[in-house]
């Protein structure tokens, strides 16, 4: 025989609330409580990372020594394997938007190589909140050796990290700057493997 | 470029020569040929195909002039080190 207990809350013994609806909203358990799913399988809950995508700049470029953006080139990577999850960011002359709202984190790597000189060079995310002031935050200083000669081409990479507060997709954005401190040097870029981009991927909400 | 050797094999290699910043890139970049290059910064001329292969020619002569230089330059310095009486092992020791 089916059974229908219709009550609005069920209690612990001490009077605690296990489970209470309201304006159907259903809380279980309350602040400070730990939920025990012993061996269950767990359905209808949202997935943890609805968006992660991977972009690559597809050729490469001579870095000199006055500020430069990464400003075109850029696609989603096809790389082997690869796969996107959720909608693509939108860029635009460099200057990348989110397609959801969220914390998002970005990881962006980027390779040189020189053969003459001093081979320091600057990699830079720059953000923005407002869709109008960039500010930096996050760089990657590199420099490198002349091993094995002084017109030896000698390679480095550098690797940055953000996490951005996307509140807004029309104003929160971020692009690439890159600036050779002395010398040039050149900016790897490939359309068959990742050599300079970034991995984009949505932690949760705002 | 060889990844391996460091030798330009590639049009990209000298177009990158001419000037700095992304002032060129592909309407296909899966297919980097001469006809599908492109250029973004208006300031700057797309070269001619032949100077494009001339360039390139160019380029990996410079490299393979410089890989023998280094390899004569390096017979040379052995010679000149056993000419002043050091062995094998102390010319080797010395790298």
């Amino acid at each position: 025989m089916t059974a229908i207990l219709k009550v609005d809350t069920i209690q612990d013994t001490s009077g605690n609330n296990i489970i209470n609806e309201s304006s159907d909203t259903i809380t279980i358990g309350a602040s400070g409580d730990t939920i025990a799913l012993a061996g269950t399988t767990v359905t209808g809950i949202t997935q943890g990372i609805t968006n992660s995508q991977q972009w690559r700049i597809t050729s490469a470029f001579t870095v000199g020594t006055s500020v430069t953006d990464i400003s075109s080139n850029w696609e989603i990577s096809d790389a082997t394997g690869y796969a996107t999850i959720g909608s693509a960011l939108t860029e635009s002359s460099g200057i990348f938007s989110f397609p959801t709202t969220g914390i998002w984190l970005i990881m962006a790597y980027a390779n040189f190589r020189g053969n003459t000189g001093s081979r320091g060079v600057g990699f830079n995310l720059k953000a923005t909140t407002n869709n109008s002031t960039y500010g930096f935050v996050s760089s990657a200083e590199n420099n490198n050796s002349d091993i094995g000669g002084a017109s030896n081409t000698t390679y480095h990479s550098g690797a940055i990290m953000a996490m951005l507060d996307v509140t807004n997709t029309s104003n929160v954005k971020f692009r690439f700057t890159v600036q050779a401190t002395d010398n040039t040097q050149t900016c790897d870029g490939d359309t068959t493997r990742n050599y300079t981009g970034f991995t984009a991927v949505r932690l949760g909400n705002t | 470029m060889n990844r391996q050797t460091g030798r330009p094999n590639h049009i990209e290699d000298y177009l990158i020569s001419l000037h700095t910043g992304q002032w060129f890139g592909w309407s296909d970049s899966k297919n980097k040929i001469y006809a599908n290059l492109i250029i973004h910064d208006d300031s700057k001329s797309k070269p001619t195909e032949q100077e494009c292969i001339d360039g390139l020619a160019t380029l990996q002569s410079d490299y393979d002039t410089a890989v023998i230089k280094k390899i004569n330059d390096k017979a040379s310095a052995n010679a000149k080190l056993k000419a002043l009486g050091l062995t094998d092992d102390e010319i080797e020791a010395l790298k």
